[in-house]
C-alpha cells in the first residue's frame, strides 16, 4: 500500500510538471469543459424564463441537481481519464503490451498514468452551482448531511470509474471501444435533470442498470426534498460496489482474452 | 468534365478507405448511434416536462410535435456533419505523419475529406435513413397525416451537403491548431460546446431572445445545423430559402479561404522547421 | 552453463476474420464473419544458455513477434511450455517482469511528454529500485549509451536513434536477466546501428544479460549473436551457428547486370557452362535490368563475371550478397522441396 502511494505520488508530480509546461493546453481544456457546461445552464435559463418550475422542481433546484452531477463526474474525469485512451487508442494502436511488461497491476498502472486537469472547469462549475443554489434556497447544511452528500461523491465517483474500466475492458477484446464507452457515458446525461421526468424504461435504466441516477438526483432529492435516504445512499453505495467488482471481473477477463489474443 | 474522372480517380481511393475503415469498427459505427439516440431522448423527454409545466400546446411557436422532429434531426444533422477531421489532422501533426500528405500530389484537405466522405455515405445509409423514416412515421401518428414534402426534402440534402463542408472546413481549421497546440482534445470538446449551442442544436435560434436569435442566424454555426433543419420542417421557404442557402455557401467560400491560408503558412513553416 | 530459457512445443493458434475484399466485403463482414484458425506459431522449441545473444529471425508474419509476446509474458500459449529464469512468463507475470526488460523498436515506453529523466524517475518507483542502485545504474547505462546529451530533452524532441538508446536504457534499468530488444535497430542510419549494437555487446559482456534479439538486418546479427533461431510460417527451419547457415544456405551471391539489348539474357547459358541447374540459379528479368542468384559454392563469382563480360555488352554490372529475406526463402523453398533439409537444419543444433 505504502508502495502504491510512493508511485502515485511520483505519477502526480509527473503530472503537475507537465501541467506547468503545458499551461496554455491546461487552461484550453480546462474552459472548454467549463464553456461546456455554462451552455447548458444558458440552456436551462431559457426554458425557465418561461415555465415556473419543471416536474415540480424549480430553477435553483435544477440548478443544485445539475451541479450535483458535475462533482462525481469531475473527480472521476480527473483521475481515472486514461480509460478513455485504453479505450479510443492504446489498445488498438498495439501500445497496451507496455502495460503488460511492468510488474504492477495494469489497471492501476492505466489510472495512475494520467492526471487530467482539465476536468477542474467541471469539478469548479459544479461547486458554484451548488453553493449559488445553496443559498438562493437556503438549504441548511449540517454534519449529516454534509457526510452524505460526501459519500454520494464518493460512490458517484466510483460508478463513473466502474463504467469506464468496463467500457475500457472492451477495447481488450475488440481493440477500440471508445464509441461504446461513449454511449454510456453520454447516458449520464439523463443524470443531470430530476429522474422523474421520464418515463419509467428510462427511469429504471439509469437506477439500476447504468445507475447514473445515483450519482446526481437520488442523493440531491434527499438534500432537498428528505427523500428517502436509505435508498438514496445505502442502494447508491451498494450499487456503486457491485458496478465496481462486475467491471474490474470484465476487465480480469479481458486482460485474458488480450494474452491470448493479443493486437 | 475530364477533371471529374480525374478528381474521381484521384480520391476515389481514399473515400473507399474511409468507407472501409467506417466498416471495420463497426462497434464504434453502432455505438456513435446509440449514444446520440440516448442524448435525443434526454432532450425529447426535457421538451416534454417544459411543454407539461407551460400548460399550452405551442411553445415559443414550436408544437410537441415540431420540437421532437427538431431534436432528432439536429442531431442527426449534427452527426452527419461532425467530422474527425480536426482529431485526424491533429493526430497527424503531433506524430509528425502529415509530411506523408504533403509528400503526395493530393490536396490535403481533399483527400481527407474523400476519405471522410466514404465514412459518410455508410453513414447516411445505416443511420440518417432509418432515423429519417423514424421521424416520418412519429410525424403522421402525431399529425394524423403525411406531412413528407418531396421539395423541401430534396432542399435539406443539398443544405446537409453544404452543411458537411462548411463544418469540414471549419474542423479542418480546428485541426490546423495542433501546430501550436498540443491539447487539440480540450479543444475538441470547446469547439463542440459552441458548436452544439450556436448551431441551434441544443435550443432552436428562434427560442433565444429576438435579437440574440437574429445575430445567432447570421453566424456560419446556425449554416450547420438550424438551417437544414428549418428546410425540413418547412419554415424557410421562398427568398428565406434562396437566402439561407446562400448565406451556407458564403461562409463554405470564407473558410475555404482561410483554411488555406493556414495551410500554405504551415507549408512554408514545415518547409523551414521539417516539423 | 545453465538453461536461462526453455521453449518447448510451443504453438500460438488465433481466430483469424476472413475479410472479403473491397467495400462489398466490408458490408457483408458487418452482417457475417468467416474465421478461420492460424497458426501463428508452431511447435517450436529451443533452449538459450545464460549469457547467450540468440538472433530470432524469420520474414515479415513469420510470427516472430507474436514468439517474442509469449516470452515476455503478454500473449499465452495454446500449447506448450515456456520456462524463462526459472518461471513461466504467463503465470505471476508480475513476479516474472521484474527480471525481465523488453524494447519493442516500433513502440516507446518512454513518457512521451516529459524529459527523458522523468521516464527513469517513474521508472524507479515502478521497479522500486533503491536510490543508491539506481544511481550506480543510471552511470553505468549512461557511459554505455551516452543519455547525457538529452536526458533533460522532452522524449517527443529525440532523434529516433536518441530514442532507441532511451528505450533500451528504460528496460535496463532495473538490471533485467533477461532482455528482449525487438527490432532495436529498425529504421536508424548505418552509424547509429553501430552505436546501439556496441552497447548492447558491451551490456551483454558486462552484465552476462541474456539478450533475444529479432531483427530483419543481417549485420546485427552477426555482430551480436553467434547463434540464431530462424522460423518461417510459424515453424523453426533453422537452429544453430550462424557461420555454418550461412554456408550451407547463405552462399547466393547476386550478380546485378544492367543490358544493353533485352535478348542478351538469353545468350547466356549457365547451366552448360557452369553446371548450375535448378535450386543453384535464378535470373529475374526486370526490362533491361537483371538479378543473376546462384550458389557460390558451386561456382566462382570471377568465372561467372568473365563469362558475362565476355559473351554480352553490358552497361553496368555489380555483385551482391543474398539478403537475409533471401536466404530464409532458400531455407524454406528447400524444406518443401526436400524433407531432408529439416532434418539437416535441425540436426546442427545437436
Amino acid at each position: 500500500m505504502m508502495r502504491f502511494f510512493r508511485l502515485y505520488k511520483t505519477f502526480v508530480v509527473q503530472q503537475l510538471k507537465q501541467l506547468m509546461e503545458y499551461r496554455v493546453d491546461f487552461l484550453t481544456g480546462a474552459t472548454s469543459f467549463l464553456v461546456g457546461q455554462i451552455t447548458n445552464i444558458v440552456f436551462i435559463s431559457i426554458i425557465f424564463s418561461q415555465i415556473p418550475h419543471l416536474q415540480g422542481f424549480d430553477y435553483y433546484e435544477i440548478i443544485f441537481i445539475y451541479g450535483f452531477s458535475l462533482v462525481p463526474k469531475g473527480i472521476d474525469h480527473l483521475f481515472t481519464d486514461n480509460l478513455w485512451k485504453v479505450a479510443w487508442f492504446i489498445v488498438r494502436k498495439g501500445n497496451f503490451d507496455k502495460y503488460l511488461t511492468r510488474p504492477i497491476n495494469p489497471l492501476l498502472h492505466v489510472i495512475m498514468e494520467t492526471l487530467q486537469f482539465d476536468a477542474l472547469g467541471e469539478l469548479l462549475t459544479g461547486i458554484v452551482l451548488m453553493i449559488i443554489a445553496s443559498i438562493k434556497l437556503g438549504i441548511n447544511y449540517r454534519f449529516g448531511n454534509v457526510a452524505l452528500m460526501l459519500l454520494a461523491f464518493a460512490f458517484g465517483t466510483v460508478i463513473y470509474a466502474a463504467i469506464k474500466i468496463a467500457g475500457a475492458a472492451l477495447a481488450l477484446w475488440i481493440k477500440s471501444s471508445g464509441s461504446i464507452l461513449q454511449v454510456f457515458y453520454m447516458s449520464s446525461d439523463f443524470a443531470k435533470y430530476p429522474v422523474t421526468i421520464y418515463n419509467s424504461a428510462v427511469r429504471n435504466i439509469i437506477t439500476y442498470i447504468v445507475p447514473f441516477a445515483f450519482t446526481a438526483y437520488y442523493p440531491a432529492s434527499y438534500i432537498l426534498r428528505g427523500n428517502d435516504p436509505w435508498f438514496c445512499f445505502g442502494v447508491g453505495t451498494a450499487i456503486a460496489a457491485v458496478l465496481l467488482t462486475l467491471a474490474i471481473l470484465l476487465w480480469n477477463r479481458g486482460l485474458r482474452a488480450y494474452e491470448s489474443a493479443g493486437s | 468534365m475530364k477533371w471529374i474522372g480525374h478528381v474521381k480517380r484521384v480520391y476515389g481511393g481514399f473515400t473507399r478507405a474511409g468507407a472501409q475503415g467506417a466498416m471495420a469498427y463497426k462497434f464504434n459505427f453502432l455505438g456513435f448511434f446509440v449514444g446520440e439516440s440516448l442524448y435525443c431522448f434526454v432532450m425529447y423527454f426535457i421538451w416534454k416536462a417544459v411543454f407539461e409545466a407551460s400548460g399550452e400546446s405551442i411553445f415559443m411557436g414550436f408544437t410537441i410535435t415540431d420540437m421532437t422532429l427538431y431534436v432528432f434531426l439536429a442531431n442527426i444533422v449534427g452527426f452527419l456533419t461532425n467530422t474527425d477531421s480536426t482529431q485526424m489532422l491533429a493526430e497527424e501533426i503531433r506524430e509528425g505523419n502529415i509530411i506523408m500528405r504533403m509528400i503526395k500530389p493530393v490536396n490535403v484537405d481533399m483527400s481527407l475529406l474523400a476519405t471522410e466522405i466514404g465514412d459518410k455515405v455508410v453513414m447516411s445509409a445505416f443511420i440518417f435513413l432509418p432515423v429519417m423514416i423514424g421521424v416520418e412515421i412519429y410525424r403522421y401518428f402525431a399529425l394524423g397525416y403525411v406531412a413528407f414534402n418531396i421539395l423541401m426534402f430534396l432542399g435539406f440534402v443539398v443544405s446537409v451537403i453544404l452543411s458537411y463542408i462548411l463544418a469540414f472546413y471549419l474542423n479542418l481549421i480546428f485541426g490546423y491548431l495542433a501546430f501550436w497546440l498540443m491539447n487539440i482534445w480540450g479543444f475538441s470538446i470547446l469547439k463542440g460546446s459552441i458548436i452544439k449551442f450556436f448551431s441551434g442544436s441544443l435550443i432552436p435560434l428562434a427560442f433565444f431572445p429576438d435579437i440574440v436569435g437574429k445575430i445567432f442566424e447570421q453566424l456560419p454555426f446556425a449554416s450547420m445545423v438550424y438551417t437544414p433543419v428549418m428546410i425540413y420542417m418547412g419554415k424557410l421557404q421562398g427568398m428565406d430559402l434562396l437566402l439561407a442557402f446562400g448565406k451556407q455557401i458564403i461562409w463554405i467560400i470564407v473558410f475555404i479561404a482561410i483554411a488555406k491560408l493556414i495551410w500554405r503558412w504551415a507549408e512554408k513553416r514545415l518547409a523551414v522547421q521539417g516539423g | 552453463m545453465s538453461n536461462m530459457i526453455q521453449v518447448k512445443n510451443v504453438s500460438k493458434e488465433f481466430k483469424k476474420v476472413i475479410k472479403e475484399p473491397g467495400l462489398k466485403g466490408s458490408v457483408k463482414s458487418l452482417f457475417h464473419k468467416k474465421t478461420e484458425i492460424v497458426k501463428a506459431v508452431d511447435n517450436i522449441s529451443f533452449e538459450v544458455e545464460e549469457g547467450e545473444v540468440l538472433g530470432f529471425i524469420g520474414p515479415n508474419g513469420a510470427g516472430k513477434s507474436t514468439a517474442i509476446k509469449m516470452l515476455t509474458g503478454i500473449l499465452t500459449p495454446t500449447s506448450g511450455e515456456i520456462i524463462i529464469n526459472g518461471q513461466v512468463p504467463y503465470k505471476n507475470r508480475k513476479k516474472y517482469v521484474k527480471e525481465i526488460g523488453v524494447v519493442f523498436g516500433q513502440r516507446t515506453q518512454l513518457w512521451w511528454d516529459l524529459p527523458l529523466s522523468e521516464t527513469f524517475t517513474v521508472l524507479k518507483e515502478i521497479y522500486q529500485i533503491e536510490d543508491k542502485a539506481f544511481k550506480q545504474r543510471m552511470d553505468f547505462l549512461n557511459q554505455v549509451l551516452d543519455l547525457e546529451p538529452f536526458v533533460t530533452s522532452p522524449v517527443r524532441t529525440l532523434s529516433l536513434g536518441q530514442r532507441m538508446r532511451a528505450d533500451i536504457a528504460a528496460s535496463m534499468i532495473h538490471n533485467p536477466k533477461v532482455l528482449f530488444l525487438d527490432e532495436p535497430t529498425i529504421g536508424l542510419d548505418v552509424v547509429v546501428k553501430d552505436n546501439i549494437r556496441k552497447a548492447i555487446a558491451e551490456i551483454n559482456k558486462n552484465e552476462k544479460t541474456t539478450i533475444i534479439l529479432t531483427t530483419h538486418d543481417l549485420s546485427d546479427i552477426e555482430l551480436l549473436c553467434k547463434r540464431i533461431v530462424m522460423i518461417d510460417k510459424g515453424k523453426k527451419v533453422y537452429d544453430g551457428d550462424l557461420d555454418h547457415m550461412k554456408e550451407k544456405y547463405g552462399k547466393m551471391r547476386e550478380i546485378h547486370i544492367t543490358l544493353k539489348s533485352d535478348n542478351d539474357i538469353n545468350k547466356l547459358s549457365f547451366a552448360e557452362k557452369f553446371g548450375l541447374t535448378g535450386d543453384d540459379i535464378d535470373i529475374a528479368l526486370d526490362g533491361k535490368k537483371a538479378v543473376v542468384k546462384f550458389n557460390s559454392s558451386k561456382a566462382q563469382v570471377s568465372e561467372l563475371l568473365s563469362y558475362i563480360l565476355s559473351t554480352i555488352t553490358v552497361k553496368d554490372i555489380a555483385v551482391g550478397e543474398a539478403d537475409i529475406e533471401e536466404i530464409i526463402r532458400r531455407l524454406y523453398k528447400g524444406n518443401e522441396n526436400d524433407e531432408t533439409a529439416h532434418g539437416n537444419a535441425a540436426a546442427v543444433e545437436a
